[in-house]
Protein backbone atom coordinates (compact mmCIF):
# COMPACT_ATOMS: atom_id res chain seq x y z
CA UNK A 1 0.00 0.00 0.00
CA UNK A 2 1.44 3.48 -0.86
CA UNK A 3 1.26 6.16 1.77
CA UNK A 4 -1.25 8.61 1.46
CA UNK A 5 -0.07 11.44 -0.93
CA UNK A 6 3.61 10.88 -1.13
CA UNK A 7 3.95 8.46 -3.94
CA UNK A 8 5.05 10.24 -7.34
CA UNK A 9 2.01 8.44 -8.53
CA UNK A 10 0.05 11.43 -6.72
CA UNK A 11 2.09 14.15 -8.63
CA UNK A 12 -0.37 15.56 -11.49
CA UNK A 13 0.87 15.09 -14.57
CA UNK A 14 2.63 18.72 -15.76
CA UNK A 15 -0.53 19.49 -17.83
CA UNK A 16 -2.88 19.52 -15.36
CA UNK A 17 -1.97 22.64 -13.01
CA UNK A 18 -0.22 24.36 -15.80
CA UNK A 19 -3.20 24.80 -18.15
CA UNK A 20 -4.53 27.01 -15.23
CA UNK A 21 -1.41 29.01 -14.93
CA UNK A 22 -1.16 29.81 -18.83
CA UNK A 23 -4.83 30.63 -19.02
CA UNK A 24 -4.86 33.08 -15.93
CA UNK A 25 -2.70 35.61 -17.08
CA UNK A 26 -4.74 36.37 -20.01
CA UNK A 27 -7.52 37.34 -18.03
CA UNK A 28 -5.40 40.15 -16.91
CA UNK A 29 -4.76 40.89 -20.44
CA UNK A 30 -8.71 41.16 -20.68
CA UNK A 31 -8.88 43.64 -18.06
CA UNK A 32 -6.31 45.75 -19.67
CA UNK A 33 -8.09 45.68 -22.71
CA UNK A 34 -11.27 46.34 -21.01
CA UNK A 35 -9.53 49.61 -19.25
CA UNK A 36 -8.39 50.89 -22.63
CA UNK A 37 -11.71 50.43 -24.31
CA UNK A 38 -14.13 50.93 -21.69
CA UNK A 39 -13.43 54.40 -21.01
CA UNK A 40 -14.13 56.16 -17.25
CA UNK A 41 -14.74 53.02 -15.77
CA UNK A 42 -12.88 53.45 -12.41
CA UNK A 43 -15.16 56.41 -11.46
CA UNK A 44 -17.46 54.08 -9.57
CA UNK A 45 -17.31 50.50 -8.43
CA UNK A 46 -20.33 50.19 -9.88
CA UNK A 47 -19.85 50.88 -13.82
CA UNK A 48 -20.38 48.05 -15.51
CA UNK A 49 -16.68 47.82 -16.46
CA UNK A 50 -15.36 47.90 -13.11
CA UNK A 51 -17.85 45.11 -12.24
CA UNK A 52 -16.29 43.44 -15.50
CA UNK A 53 -12.68 44.12 -14.83
CA UNK A 54 -12.98 42.68 -10.96
CA UNK A 55 -14.46 39.74 -12.16
CA UNK A 56 -11.56 39.20 -15.22
CA UNK A 57 -9.42 39.49 -11.91
CA UNK A 58 -10.96 37.22 -9.36
CA UNK A 59 -12.80 34.52 -10.92
CA UNK A 60 -10.09 34.75 -13.76
CA UNK A 61 -6.80 34.90 -12.84
CA UNK A 62 -7.31 34.56 -9.21
CA UNK A 63 -9.16 31.27 -8.89
CA UNK A 64 -7.55 29.84 -12.47
CA UNK A 65 -4.05 30.02 -10.30
CA UNK A 66 -5.58 29.29 -7.14
CA UNK A 67 -6.83 26.15 -8.35
CA UNK A 68 -4.10 25.15 -10.53
CA UNK A 69 -2.22 25.67 -7.57
CA UNK A 70 -4.05 23.37 -5.40
CA UNK A 71 -4.22 20.19 -7.50
CA UNK A 72 -0.20 20.77 -7.29
CA UNK A 73 0.26 21.13 -3.73
CA UNK A 74 -2.81 19.30 -2.10
CA UNK A 75 -0.63 16.11 -2.13
CA UNK A 76 2.52 17.85 -0.79
CA UNK A 77 0.26 19.76 1.91
CA UNK A 78 -2.06 17.69 3.05
CA UNK A 79 -1.30 14.16 2.37
CA UNK A 80 -4.20 13.92 0.09
CA UNK A 81 -4.37 13.64 -3.43
CA UNK A 82 -7.23 14.46 -6.43
CA UNK A 83 -9.10 11.39 -8.03
CA UNK A 84 -8.42 11.48 -11.57
CA UNK A 85 -6.34 15.23 -11.68
CA UNK A 86 -5.81 14.92 -15.52
CA UNK A 87 -9.67 14.35 -15.98
CA UNK A 88 -11.21 17.04 -13.68
CA UNK A 89 -8.58 19.80 -14.07
CA UNK A 90 -9.46 19.11 -18.13
CA UNK A 91 -13.54 19.68 -17.44
CA UNK A 92 -12.80 22.16 -14.89
CA UNK A 93 -10.09 24.49 -16.36
CA UNK A 94 -12.62 24.65 -19.53
CA UNK A 95 -15.87 24.84 -17.76
CA UNK A 96 -14.40 27.63 -15.47
CA UNK A 97 -11.79 29.57 -17.76
CA UNK A 98 -15.37 29.72 -20.46
CA UNK A 99 -17.44 30.77 -17.27
CA UNK A 100 -14.98 33.59 -16.10
CA UNK A 101 -15.04 34.95 -19.12
CA UNK A 102 -19.22 34.96 -20.03
CA UNK A 103 -19.59 36.38 -16.46
CA UNK A 104 -17.37 39.65 -17.12
CA UNK A 105 -18.92 39.93 -21.03
CA UNK A 106 -22.05 39.67 -19.13
CA UNK A 107 -21.64 41.92 -16.89
CA UNK A 108 -19.59 44.50 -18.68
CA UNK A 109 -21.71 44.74 -21.67
CA UNK A 110 -25.05 44.15 -19.77
CA UNK A 111 -25.93 40.81 -21.66
CA UNK A 112 -28.67 38.72 -19.36
CA UNK A 113 -27.90 35.55 -21.30
CA UNK A 114 -24.19 35.64 -21.39
CA UNK A 115 -24.09 36.18 -17.74
CA UNK A 116 -26.07 33.45 -16.36
CA UNK A 117 -24.10 30.95 -18.82
CA UNK A 118 -20.83 31.87 -17.21
CA UNK A 119 -22.28 31.98 -14.02
CA UNK A 120 -23.68 28.57 -14.63
CA UNK A 121 -20.65 27.26 -16.33
CA UNK A 122 -18.49 28.92 -13.36
CA UNK A 123 -20.42 27.29 -10.43
CA UNK A 124 -20.86 23.86 -12.36
CA UNK A 125 -16.75 23.86 -13.29
CA UNK A 126 -16.31 24.69 -9.23
CA UNK A 127 -19.01 22.46 -8.35
CA UNK A 128 -16.98 19.29 -9.41
CA UNK A 129 -13.40 20.46 -8.98
CA UNK A 130 -14.75 21.31 -4.88
CA UNK A 131 -16.05 17.62 -4.76
CA UNK A 132 -12.58 15.86 -6.06
CA UNK A 133 -11.27 18.23 -3.77
CA UNK A 134 -13.07 17.29 -0.54
CA UNK A 135 -13.10 13.77 -1.74
CA UNK A 136 -9.21 13.85 -1.86
CA UNK A 137 -8.95 16.07 1.29
CA UNK A 138 -11.10 13.23 3.23
CA UNK A 139 -8.54 10.34 1.94
CA UNK A 140 -5.32 12.56 3.20
CA UNK A 141 -7.45 13.68 6.78
CA UNK A 142 -6.08 10.72 8.05
CA UNK A 143 -2.48 11.45 7.98
CA UNK A 144 -1.96 14.36 10.71
CA UNK A 145 -0.03 17.62 10.28
CA UNK A 146 1.84 19.93 12.19
CA UNK A 147 0.46 22.65 10.19
CA UNK A 148 -2.94 24.67 9.93
CA UNK A 149 -2.34 24.60 6.35
CA UNK A 150 -4.91 20.98 5.98
CA UNK A 151 -7.67 22.77 8.11
CA UNK A 152 -7.57 26.12 6.56
CA UNK A 153 -7.68 24.85 3.23
CA UNK A 154 -10.79 23.71 4.28
CA UNK A 155 -12.11 26.85 5.26
CA UNK A 156 -11.27 28.36 2.11
CA UNK A 157 -13.11 25.92 0.45
CA UNK A 158 -16.49 26.30 2.19
CA UNK A 159 -15.61 30.75 1.93
CA UNK A 160 -15.32 29.95 -1.47
CA UNK A 161 -18.65 28.21 -1.88
CA UNK A 162 -20.47 31.19 0.04
CA UNK A 163 -19.06 33.60 -2.37
CA UNK A 164 -20.00 31.08 -5.70
CA UNK A 165 -23.66 31.33 -3.71
CA UNK A 166 -24.20 34.80 -3.36
CA UNK A 167 -22.61 35.64 -6.99
CA UNK A 168 -25.15 33.27 -8.21
CA UNK A 169 -27.64 34.30 -6.15
CA UNK A 170 -27.18 38.09 -7.67
CA UNK A 171 -26.88 36.93 -10.68
CA UNK A 172 -30.51 35.35 -10.79
CA UNK A 173 -31.48 38.87 -9.21
CA UNK A 174 -29.96 40.56 -12.55
CA UNK A 175 -31.38 38.06 -15.15
CA UNK A 176 -34.73 36.34 -13.88
CA UNK A 177 -35.55 39.12 -11.51
CA UNK A 178 -35.21 37.24 -8.28
CA UNK A 179 -36.33 39.17 -5.33
CA UNK A 180 -33.74 39.22 -2.42
CA UNK A 181 -34.59 39.29 1.42
CA UNK A 182 -31.83 42.17 1.61
CA UNK A 183 -30.91 44.80 -0.55
CA UNK A 184 -28.69 43.86 -3.21
CA UNK A 185 -25.52 46.52 -2.82
CA UNK A 186 -25.13 44.42 0.77
CA UNK A 187 -25.81 41.17 -1.08
CA UNK A 188 -23.23 42.61 -3.44
CA UNK A 189 -20.95 43.75 -0.48
CA UNK A 190 -21.23 40.81 1.32
CA UNK A 191 -20.31 38.23 -1.94
CA UNK A 192 -17.28 40.55 -2.02
CA UNK A 193 -16.10 40.16 1.56
CA UNK A 194 -16.35 36.60 1.81
CA UNK A 195 -14.51 36.30 -1.41
CA UNK A 196 -11.93 38.18 -0.37
CA UNK A 197 -11.78 37.31 3.37
CA UNK A 198 -13.30 34.31 3.63
CA UNK A 199 -12.15 32.46 0.30
CA UNK A 200 -8.46 34.50 -1.14
CA UNK A 201 -7.72 35.42 2.04
CA UNK A 202 -7.84 32.09 4.26
CA UNK A 203 -6.82 30.46 0.96
CA UNK A 204 -3.27 32.96 0.64
CA UNK A 205 -2.65 32.42 4.35
CA UNK A 206 -3.04 28.46 4.46
CA UNK A 207 -0.17 28.43 1.98
CA UNK A 208 1.69 31.02 3.59
CA UNK A 209 1.86 29.01 6.68
CA UNK A 210 4.04 26.65 4.93
CA UNK A 211 5.10 28.79 2.14
CA UNK A 212 6.90 31.67 3.94
CA UNK A 213 8.93 30.02 6.39
CA UNK A 214 10.42 27.16 4.82
CA UNK A 215 11.33 29.32 1.22
CA UNK A 216 12.26 32.71 2.49
CA UNK A 217 13.71 30.54 5.65
CA UNK A 218 12.02 32.66 8.03
CA UNK A 219 10.85 31.40 11.79
CA UNK A 220 7.51 29.89 11.96
CA UNK A 221 4.34 32.19 11.99
CA UNK A 222 3.31 32.18 15.89
CA UNK A 223 1.55 29.21 16.81
CA UNK A 224 -1.41 30.60 18.49
CA UNK A 225 -1.71 33.35 15.20
CA UNK A 226 -1.99 30.64 12.68
CA UNK A 227 -4.47 28.50 15.11
CA UNK A 228 -7.00 31.42 15.18
CA UNK A 229 -6.62 33.40 12.34
CA UNK A 230 -8.80 31.59 9.59
CA UNK A 231 -11.65 30.44 12.08
CA UNK A 232 -11.21 34.49 13.71
CA UNK A 233 -11.58 35.69 10.18
CA UNK A 234 -14.81 32.86 9.55
CA UNK A 235 -16.66 34.18 12.47
CA UNK A 236 -16.60 37.98 12.47
CA UNK A 237 -17.65 37.02 8.40
CA UNK A 238 -20.47 34.80 9.42
CA UNK A 239 -21.57 37.84 12.24
CA UNK A 240 -20.88 40.64 9.75
CA UNK A 241 -23.59 38.28 7.55
CA UNK A 242 -25.98 38.12 10.33
CA UNK A 243 -25.31 42.13 11.21
CA UNK A 244 -26.25 43.33 7.70
CA UNK A 245 -29.34 40.45 7.41
CA UNK A 246 -31.00 42.11 10.96
CA UNK A 247 -29.74 45.72 10.03
CA UNK A 248 -27.68 46.48 13.18
CA UNK A 249 -25.52 49.25 12.36
CA UNK A 250 -23.11 49.06 15.09
CA UNK A 251 -21.97 45.38 14.49
CA UNK A 252 -22.04 45.81 11.32
CA UNK A 253 -19.33 48.59 11.22
CA UNK A 254 -17.18 46.60 14.02
CA UNK A 255 -17.59 43.26 11.88
CA UNK A 256 -15.86 45.16 8.85
CA UNK A 257 -13.33 46.81 11.01
CA UNK A 258 -12.22 43.24 12.77
CA UNK A 259 -12.23 42.12 9.19
CA UNK A 260 -9.47 44.63 8.19
CA UNK A 261 -7.73 43.96 11.16
CA UNK A 262 -7.53 40.71 10.53
CA UNK A 263 -5.78 41.23 7.27
CA UNK A 264 -3.43 43.66 8.71
CA UNK A 265 -2.79 41.55 11.17
CA UNK A 266 -1.59 38.75 8.59
CA UNK A 267 0.17 41.35 6.25
CA UNK A 268 2.12 43.01 9.23
CA UNK A 269 3.25 39.29 10.85
CA UNK A 270 4.23 38.19 7.15
CA UNK A 271 6.59 41.65 6.73
CA UNK A 272 7.85 41.31 10.49
CA UNK A 273 9.08 37.75 9.37
CA UNK A 274 9.92 38.15 6.33
CA UNK A 275 12.65 40.96 7.48
CA UNK A 276 13.95 38.71 9.67
CA UNK A 277 14.52 36.34 6.82
CA UNK A 278 18.25 34.29 6.75
CA UNK A 279 18.34 34.55 3.32
CA UNK A 280 20.34 37.93 3.67
CA UNK A 281 19.73 38.80 -0.13
CA UNK A 282 16.36 38.41 -0.64
CA UNK A 283 15.38 37.06 -4.42
CA UNK A 284 13.25 39.01 -6.58
CA UNK A 285 9.82 37.34 -6.45
CA UNK A 286 10.23 37.62 -2.50
CA UNK A 287 10.65 41.70 -2.57
CA UNK A 288 7.20 40.96 -5.22
CA UNK A 289 5.63 39.30 -2.10
CA UNK A 290 6.77 41.71 0.31
CA UNK A 291 5.17 44.64 -2.07
CA UNK A 292 2.16 42.33 -1.85
CA UNK A 293 2.00 42.30 1.87
CA UNK A 294 2.11 46.55 1.87
CA UNK A 295 -0.09 47.06 -0.83
CA UNK A 296 -2.58 44.82 1.37
CA UNK A 297 -1.73 46.90 4.38
CA UNK A 298 -2.49 50.42 2.12
CA UNK A 299 -5.58 48.79 0.57
CA UNK A 300 -6.81 47.77 4.54
CA UNK A 301 -6.06 51.35 5.34
CA UNK A 302 -8.46 52.94 2.89
CA UNK A 303 -11.13 50.69 2.79
CA UNK A 304 -11.29 52.02 6.85
CA UNK A 305 -11.40 55.18 5.09
CA UNK A 306 -14.70 54.50 2.96
CA UNK A 307 -15.96 53.90 6.05
CA UNK A 308 -16.28 56.92 7.04
CA UNK A 309 -16.48 58.90 3.58
CA UNK A 310 -19.03 58.53 0.98
CA UNK A 311 -16.36 59.41 -1.96
CA UNK A 312 -16.37 56.60 -4.69
CA UNK A 313 -12.61 56.52 -5.27
CA UNK A 314 -11.86 55.26 -1.91
CA UNK A 315 -13.66 51.56 -2.61
CA UNK A 316 -11.89 51.60 -6.18
CA UNK A 317 -8.70 52.23 -4.62
CA UNK A 318 -9.02 49.83 -2.12
CA UNK A 319 -9.78 46.76 -4.86
CA UNK A 320 -6.95 48.12 -6.70
CA UNK A 321 -4.53 47.99 -3.79
CA UNK A 322 -5.92 44.94 -2.64
CA UNK A 323 -6.47 42.20 -5.99
CA UNK A 324 -4.04 43.77 -7.57
CA UNK A 325 -1.94 44.74 -5.44
CA UNK A 326 -1.78 42.36 -2.67
CA UNK A 327 -3.53 39.08 -4.35
CA UNK A 328 -2.09 40.14 -7.69
CA UNK A 329 1.31 40.40 -6.54
CA UNK A 330 1.15 37.23 -4.14
CA UNK A 331 0.03 35.01 -6.89
CA UNK A 332 2.51 36.32 -9.30
CA UNK A 333 5.58 35.58 -6.93
CA UNK A 334 4.11 32.01 -6.22
CA UNK A 335 3.85 31.50 -10.03
CA UNK A 336 7.63 32.46 -10.86
CA UNK A 337 8.50 29.40 -8.23
CA UNK A 338 6.38 26.92 -8.77
CA UNK A 339 6.21 26.96 -12.43
CA UNK A 340 9.87 26.76 -13.02
CA UNK A 341 10.25 24.20 -10.39
CA UNK A 342 7.34 22.01 -11.69
CA UNK A 343 9.10 22.07 -14.96
CA UNK A 344 12.19 20.70 -12.73
CA UNK A 345 10.36 17.88 -10.89
CA UNK A 346 8.43 16.63 -14.57
CA UNK A 347 11.77 16.37 -16.26
CA UNK A 348 13.42 14.87 -13.46
CA UNK A 349 11.15 12.39 -12.40
CA UNK A 350 11.05 11.18 -15.91
CA UNK A 351 14.73 10.38 -15.78
CA UNK A 352 16.08 13.37 -17.72
CA UNK A 353 18.72 15.58 -16.34
CA UNK A 354 17.02 18.69 -16.01
CA UNK A 355 17.97 22.33 -16.39
CA UNK A 356 18.25 24.05 -13.14
CA UNK A 357 15.29 26.50 -12.45
CA UNK A 358 17.18 29.72 -13.06
CA UNK A 359 18.36 28.07 -16.77
CA UNK A 360 14.13 27.22 -17.01
CA UNK A 361 13.56 31.17 -15.88
CA UNK A 362 16.66 33.43 -15.77
CA UNK A 363 16.03 36.14 -13.18
CA UNK A 364 16.12 39.26 -15.48
CA UNK A 365 12.86 38.40 -17.38
CA UNK A 366 11.01 38.01 -13.83
CA UNK A 367 13.07 41.53 -12.54
CA UNK A 368 11.84 43.32 -15.57
CA UNK A 369 7.74 41.95 -15.85
CA UNK A 370 7.99 42.70 -12.00
CA UNK A 371 9.01 46.62 -12.73
CA UNK A 372 6.45 46.63 -15.05
CA UNK A 373 3.84 45.21 -12.07
CA UNK A 374 4.84 48.14 -10.18
CA UNK A 375 4.43 50.47 -13.01
CA UNK A 376 1.32 48.85 -13.50
CA UNK A 377 -0.26 49.39 -9.93
CA UNK A 378 1.17 53.01 -9.33
CA UNK A 379 -0.50 54.17 -12.57
CA UNK A 380 -4.11 52.39 -11.73
CA UNK A 381 -3.97 54.14 -8.22
CA UNK A 382 -3.80 57.21 -10.40
CA UNK A 383 -6.08 56.69 -12.57
CA UNK A 384 -8.63 56.31 -9.29
CA UNK A 385 -8.20 59.96 -9.21
CA UNK A 386 -7.50 61.12 -12.72
CA UNK A 387 -9.69 59.37 -14.77
CA UNK A 388 -8.71 60.32 -18.04
CA UNK A 389 -5.49 58.09 -17.05
CA UNK A 390 -7.56 54.74 -17.08
CA UNK A 391 -6.42 54.09 -20.70
CA UNK A 392 -3.14 54.14 -20.41
CA UNK A 393 -3.47 52.22 -16.67
CA UNK A 394 -5.66 49.87 -19.28
CA UNK A 395 -2.29 49.59 -21.22
CA UNK A 396 0.32 48.89 -18.90
CA UNK A 397 -1.81 46.54 -17.20
CA UNK A 398 -2.10 44.41 -20.36
CA UNK A 399 2.03 44.78 -20.85
CA UNK A 400 2.17 43.11 -17.18
CA UNK A 401 0.17 40.39 -17.67
CA UNK A 402 1.29 39.58 -21.39
CA UNK A 403 4.61 39.35 -19.93
CA UNK A 404 3.41 37.55 -17.10
CA UNK A 405 2.05 34.63 -19.91
CA UNK A 406 5.21 34.85 -22.03
CA UNK A 407 7.78 34.27 -19.01
CA UNK A 408 5.29 31.10 -17.90
CA UNK A 409 5.16 29.98 -21.55
CA UNK A 410 9.01 30.18 -21.37
CA UNK A 411 9.35 27.85 -19.06
CA UNK A 412 7.02 25.57 -20.55
CA UNK A 413 9.26 25.87 -23.97
CA UNK A 414 12.79 25.23 -22.10
CA UNK A 415 10.75 22.03 -20.52
CA UNK A 416 9.60 21.15 -24.05
CA UNK A 417 13.78 21.37 -25.05
CA UNK A 418 15.46 19.68 -22.27
CA UNK A 419 12.89 16.75 -22.73
CA UNK A 420 14.04 16.55 -26.43
CA UNK A 421 17.45 17.00 -26.03
CA UNK A 422 18.29 15.77 -22.59
CA UNK A 423 20.26 12.91 -21.63
CA UNK A 424 18.94 10.61 -18.48
CA UNK A 425 20.07 12.05 -15.32
CA UNK A 426 23.27 10.57 -14.30
CA UNK A 427 22.69 8.21 -11.50
CA UNK A 428 18.90 8.20 -12.29
CA UNK A 429 17.01 4.76 -11.43
CA UNK A 430 13.51 6.92 -12.08
CA UNK A 431 10.85 4.72 -14.46
CA UNK A 432 8.18 7.06 -14.40
CA UNK B 1 12.38 14.06 25.74
CA UNK B 2 12.08 15.72 21.98
CA UNK B 3 9.09 13.71 19.96
CA UNK B 4 11.00 12.57 16.49
CA UNK B 5 9.31 15.03 15.05
CA UNK B 6 10.80 18.05 16.96
CA UNK B 7 14.18 16.80 16.51
CA UNK B 8 13.74 16.24 12.67
CA UNK B 9 11.62 19.53 12.13
CA UNK B 10 14.62 21.39 14.12
CA UNK B 11 17.27 19.60 12.32
CA UNK B 12 16.08 20.37 9.32
CA UNK B 13 15.70 24.16 10.39
CA UNK B 14 19.44 23.92 10.74
CA UNK B 15 20.37 22.81 7.65
CA UNK B 16 18.10 25.61 6.27
CA UNK B 17 20.58 27.76 8.02
CA UNK B 18 23.49 26.70 6.86
CA UNK B 19 22.13 26.09 3.69
CA UNK B 20 20.81 30.23 3.24
CA UNK B 21 24.95 31.60 4.72
CA UNK B 22 26.38 29.24 2.20
CA UNK B 23 24.31 30.87 -0.67
CA UNK B 24 25.14 34.36 0.94
CA UNK B 25 28.75 34.15 0.58
CA UNK B 26 28.93 32.77 -2.64
CA UNK B 27 26.61 35.69 -4.04
CA UNK B 28 29.02 38.05 -2.40
CA UNK B 29 31.82 36.29 -4.25
CA UNK B 30 33.72 35.06 -0.96
CA UNK B 31 34.34 31.65 -2.62
CA UNK B 32 36.79 30.68 0.19
CA UNK B 33 34.48 30.98 2.80
CA UNK B 34 31.42 30.04 0.55
CA UNK B 35 33.28 26.36 0.22
CA UNK B 36 33.51 25.82 4.19
CA UNK B 37 30.08 26.75 4.60
CA UNK B 38 28.79 24.43 1.89
CA UNK B 39 31.24 21.51 3.06
CA UNK B 40 29.16 22.20 6.01
CA UNK B 41 26.26 21.87 4.57
CA UNK B 42 26.90 18.72 3.24
CA UNK B 43 27.79 17.46 6.15
CA UNK B 44 24.72 18.50 8.16
CA UNK B 45 22.34 17.43 4.80
CA UNK B 46 24.12 13.57 4.29
CA UNK B 47 23.81 13.50 8.12
CA UNK B 48 20.71 13.75 8.07
CA UNK B 49 19.82 11.51 4.96
CA UNK B 50 21.69 8.50 6.40
CA UNK B 51 20.08 8.89 10.01
CA UNK B 52 16.73 8.78 8.33
CA UNK B 53 17.80 5.85 6.02
CA UNK B 54 19.70 3.67 8.16
CA UNK B 55 17.68 4.24 11.35
CA UNK B 56 14.03 6.10 10.99
CA UNK B 57 12.52 4.48 7.78
CA UNK B 58 13.56 1.16 8.43
CA UNK B 59 11.38 1.55 11.70
CA UNK B 60 8.62 3.38 9.93
CA UNK B 61 8.69 -0.07 7.20
CA UNK B 62 8.59 -1.96 10.33
CA UNK B 63 5.80 -0.16 11.97
CA UNK B 64 3.65 0.92 9.11
CA UNK B 65 3.93 -2.04 6.76
CA UNK B 66 4.61 -0.11 4.03
CA UNK B 67 8.58 -1.09 2.43
CA UNK B 68 7.20 0.34 -1.27
CA UNK B 69 5.39 4.14 -0.23
CA UNK B 70 6.66 6.77 1.18
CA UNK B 71 10.04 5.70 2.47
CA UNK B 72 10.74 4.56 -1.18
CA UNK B 73 10.29 8.12 -2.34
CA UNK B 74 11.93 9.84 0.41
CA UNK B 75 15.10 7.69 -0.53
CA UNK B 76 14.70 8.81 -4.04
CA UNK B 77 14.11 12.36 -3.38
CA UNK B 78 17.45 11.82 -1.05
CA UNK B 79 19.58 10.96 -4.03
CA UNK B 80 18.11 13.63 -6.12
CA UNK B 81 19.45 16.28 -3.77
CA UNK B 82 22.76 14.55 -3.48
CA UNK B 83 22.57 15.33 -7.22
CA UNK B 84 22.35 18.51 -6.99
CA UNK B 85 24.34 18.87 -4.78
CA UNK B 86 26.88 17.93 -6.23
CA UNK B 87 26.18 19.98 -9.28
CA UNK B 88 26.16 22.83 -6.81
CA UNK B 89 29.54 21.65 -5.38
CA UNK B 90 30.52 21.75 -8.94
CA UNK B 91 29.67 25.33 -9.85
CA UNK B 92 31.76 26.68 -6.77
CA UNK B 93 34.59 24.83 -8.08
CA UNK B 94 34.21 26.87 -11.11
CA UNK B 95 33.43 30.00 -9.46
CA UNK B 96 30.37 30.52 -11.79
CA UNK B 97 28.08 32.72 -9.64
CA UNK B 98 24.69 31.88 -12.08
CA UNK B 99 25.19 28.41 -12.02
CA UNK B 100 25.77 28.19 -8.21
CA UNK B 101 22.60 30.60 -8.04
CA UNK B 102 20.43 28.71 -9.79
CA UNK B 103 21.30 25.10 -8.71
CA UNK B 104 20.76 26.42 -5.28
CA UNK B 105 17.38 27.86 -5.95
CA UNK B 106 16.89 24.02 -7.13
CA UNK B 107 18.28 22.39 -4.07
CA UNK B 108 16.11 24.53 -1.84
CA UNK B 109 12.92 24.25 -3.61
CA UNK B 110 13.13 20.38 -3.94
CA UNK B 111 14.21 20.18 -0.13
CA UNK B 112 11.87 22.12 0.96
CA UNK B 113 8.80 20.39 -0.77
CA UNK B 114 10.23 17.23 0.57
CA UNK B 115 10.95 18.60 4.17
CA UNK B 116 6.69 19.36 3.88
CA UNK B 117 6.03 15.69 3.22
CA UNK B 118 8.60 14.28 5.63
CA UNK B 119 7.04 16.56 8.74
CA UNK B 120 3.65 16.21 7.48
CA UNK B 121 3.06 12.55 7.08
CA UNK B 122 6.48 10.37 7.74
CA UNK B 123 7.41 11.91 11.10
CA UNK B 124 4.01 12.59 12.86
CA UNK B 125 3.18 8.46 11.47
CA UNK B 126 6.45 7.87 13.57
CA UNK B 127 5.37 9.70 16.49
CA UNK B 128 2.25 8.04 16.57
CA UNK B 129 2.71 4.59 15.55
CA UNK B 130 5.90 3.56 16.98
CA UNK B 131 5.84 2.64 20.98
CA UNK B 132 7.02 5.12 23.64
CA UNK B 133 10.46 3.23 24.38
CA UNK B 134 11.00 2.64 20.99
CA UNK B 135 10.57 5.76 20.28
CA UNK B 136 12.67 7.21 22.97
CA UNK B 137 15.79 5.18 22.02
CA UNK B 138 15.51 6.48 18.31
CA UNK B 139 14.85 9.48 19.43
CA UNK B 140 18.48 9.42 21.42
CA UNK B 141 20.72 7.61 18.79
CA UNK B 142 19.23 9.78 16.23
CA UNK B 143 19.98 13.30 18.19
CA UNK B 144 23.62 11.55 18.72
CA UNK B 145 24.50 10.80 15.36
CA UNK B 146 23.00 14.75 14.59
CA UNK B 147 24.89 16.23 17.12
CA UNK B 148 28.48 14.25 16.36
CA UNK B 149 27.99 15.27 12.98
CA UNK B 150 27.17 18.88 13.61
CA UNK B 151 30.51 18.63 15.92
CA UNK B 152 33.08 17.11 13.92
Amino acid sequence: MMGPGLSYDDTPPFSAPIRFFLTAPLFGVAAGLTLIFGGEILVSRWTPGALAITHLFAAGFMLQVMLGALLQVMPVVAGASMPAPLRIAGITHLAMALGAAGLAFGLGAGAPGVLLGGAVLLVGGLFVFLSAAALGLSRGARTGNNTRTPRDLRMAFAGLVVTAVLGFSLVLVLTRGVALPVPLPTVVNLHAGWGWMGWAAVLLAAASWVVVPMFQITAAYPQRFTTLWAPAVTATLVLWTLAEYLAIDAARFIAILALGLLGAGYAGTTLYLQAHSRRSKPDTPFLAFREAMYSALAGVLVLAISLWSDADCWPILAGVLILHGGFGGTITAMLYKIVPFLAWLHLTQAGLKAPNMKKLLPDTPIRRQLRVRTTSLATLCVAVFVPVLAPLAGVVLAVEFGWLFANLLRVVRARRDAAKNAGPRPGSHASA
Amino acid sequence: MNTISELMTHDHRDCDGIFARAEELASDGDWADAAEALKKFADALNAHFDAEESTLFPAFEQATGMTQGPTMVMRHEHQNMRDTLAALQYALDKQDADDFAGEAETLLIMMQQHNMKEESVIYPMLDSRLPGDEQERLSASVGKHLGEARAA
